[in-house]
């Protein structure tokens, strides 16, 4: 679970952008982690919503994941 | 069976929850109603008000003078809200372009879904509404509450949002309509802990599953719509708060194929009651229909006079598949030919009841209208039981899941996936055998693609040689 957490915040911390779809850290997490599986890594982001480390973008009909503090805000785009 | 709930319900008495007195709740005369103007002028929507039906505009007018007259400590957010909304709802009509904002990082904590972010773009003029977010509830199974259910829910909604409501999004949550970032969290509290509902699905997440009435009411129902919905709800808990999926997804489920929540236009799958065995038949009340002694469609066209009642030109001869007929004074149907198109049995009913050997259809990839425009739902598994625990159907659910999610881009929906992979490939990965009960129109989407190894003795075949026949 560390390791893919570890993975996570790094692949958000090096892009250019601030929000990601979940199937963007996902092929992010399997460059770095080539065994890891889709249920881990939601399970990883879960746990990252949950101790505040990132939060949910959401415009209604899609979601999208981003650490907080770093180009989110709570005014939509 | 009786409903059986995952957790202990308490039962909710609105005088003890309620926060409104009687007089606060009716603290306006119609006259007054009468000569209220809201702050803003807004011509276009008062034309709104002067046709045959009933009207939004009304509704909210009667909500902004609510307001209007409740003392400043009995609500939470701007008195104004709703004569804001009128407001900048004038002014989008006058200039033809919106002025709300969707979308953002609000909601509550641990959900990715459930409360859609909606900000005014002039906060300046419309103060009020400079935050106005919606906030999805799951509704009970089939929509039943009790009238302390609702006033509970429109008395914290009055105190703690705009008081306007929407019974009930295209998806079948109730839609309370405005509200603050700051009451987010009360409101999620009370729903949960004092009503005992929680918030519907929003977003890449799986949405608030909806069902018909069910057996609850409808005999024609073939299976418990209700006990699959929220079972179904009940265990991809996760899947419903938690987004990960690329797009939205819907579960929707009919009892019979009636489709009263037309399930087959409006979900990603689609779950459709049918039976397997044959249409019960009862002679003597078809006699009974012909001879005029019982009305048919249960009395629902009887507002004028039909004439006599005639089973050949009313139920025979508008059988899609022609597979009634009549011998010998009783009533003949071919089974096998049968498409479930109810037709029959909604016009005798007393005559004619689905089989007993009950179970559901799944379709799937059906969808409303954004980035390719509206499909309905594909027949994938023609029949299977739908009976608790609803192993089967989750293995499904969860082979359909697992295909979508790695192949699925971003933002697309199961349906357009299948479109885009084909549905031979979407049969390969579930496993299933192709049906022509699949094919849309013979000839036009022919879905019978070969492969070698499923021919006997295979095939040569020079494709370079074939090219230099045909040019492509």
């Amino acid at each position: 679970m560390e390791d893919l957490r570890k993975a996570i915040v790094e692949f958000a911390e090096s892009s250019k952008k601030t929000k990601f779809y979940f199937k963007d850290i996902e092929k992010a997490v399997q460059k770095v982690i080539p065994d890891a599986k889709m249920r881990e890594i939601k399970k990883a982001c879960t746990s990252l919503i949950n101790d505040g480390t990132m939060i949910y973008f959401s415009t209604g009909s899609s979601t999208m994941y981003g650490l907080k503090g770093r180009g989110m805000t709570e005014d939509p785009e | 069976m009786a409903f059986e709930p995952k957790e202990p319900q308490k039962e909710l008495k609105y005088d003890e929850t309620r926060i409104y007195s009687d007089a606060e709740l009716n603290n306006y005369t119609e006259e007054e109603l009468k000569n209220f103007k809201i702050k803003h002028e807004t011509p276009d929507l008062d034309e709104l008000e002067k046709g045959p039906w009933p009207s939004f505009v009304a509704d909210a007018k009667q909500g902004a003078l609510h307001r209007r007259k409740l003392a400043d400590d009995r609500m939470l957010i701007e008195r104004d809200v709703i004569e804001d909304m009128l407001g900048q709802l004038q002014l989008s009509f006058d200039e033809g372009e919106t002025h709300w904002k969707h979308g953002g990082i609000v909601g509550v904590f641990g959900y990715g879904g459930g409360v859609i972010g909606r900000y005014s773009d002039l906060p300046e003029k419309y103060p009020s509404i400079a935050h106005f977010h919606t906030v999805r509830v799951n509704q009970p199974g089939s929509k039943f509450y009790d009238s302390h259910f609702l006033r509970t829910v429109c008395d914290m909604w009055e105190y703690r949002g705009s008081g306007l409501m929407n019974l009930h999004g295209s998806t079948g949550d109730l839609v309370l309509l405005g509200t603050t970032t700051e009451q987010l969290e009360p409101i999620f509290f009370e729903l949960t802990h004092e009503m005992q509902v929680d918030i519907g699905g929003s977003g890449s997440n799986l949405r608030t599953p909806s069902c018909c009435i069910g057996k609850a009411r409808c005999e024609w129902s073939c299976f418990d719509t209700q006990a699959l919905s929220y079972e179904l709800t009940q265990y991809y808990q996760d899947e419903l708060h938690r987004p990960a999926f690329p797009y939205k997804f819907k579960f929707k489920f009919d009892g019979c194929p009636n489709g009263c929540v037309a399930s087959i236009a409006r979900s990603d799958m689609s779950f459709i009651g049918t039976w397997r065995d044959d249409i019960r038949i009862d002679q003597e009340a078809v006699k009974a229909y012909i001879a005029g002694e019982v009305v048919p469609n249960g009395g629902a066209h009887k507002g004028r006079d039909w004439g006599k009642f005639d089973i050949q030109k009313e139920v025979l001869d508008l059988c899609p598949t022609k597979c009634m007929w009549m011998e010998d004074g009783e009533l003949k149907i071919d089974n096998a030919e049968c498409t479930r198109c109810m037709h029959c049995i909604n016009v005798m009913p007393k005559a004619l009841r689905p089989g007993t050997d009950t179970g559901v259809t799944i379709l799937c990839g059906a969808k409303a209208p954004i980035l390719e425009g509206a499909q309905m739902a594909t027949m994938i598994v023609p029949f299977m039981k739908a009976e608790a625990p609803y192993d089967n159907i989750k293995e499904f659910i969860e082979k359909v899941w697992e295909w979508w999610m790695e192949e699925g881009k971003n933002r697309e929906r199961l349906g357009e996936l299948i479109q885009r992979q084909t549905l031979p490939k979407f049969l390969e990965v579930m496993e299933l055998p192709a049906a022509p009960q699949m094919v849309k129109e013979p000839r036009s989407n022919p879905y019978i693609l070969w492969k070698e190894e499923d021919v006997p003795g295979g095939w040569n075949r020079d494709i370079k040689e074939y090219r230099a026949r045909h040019k492509r």
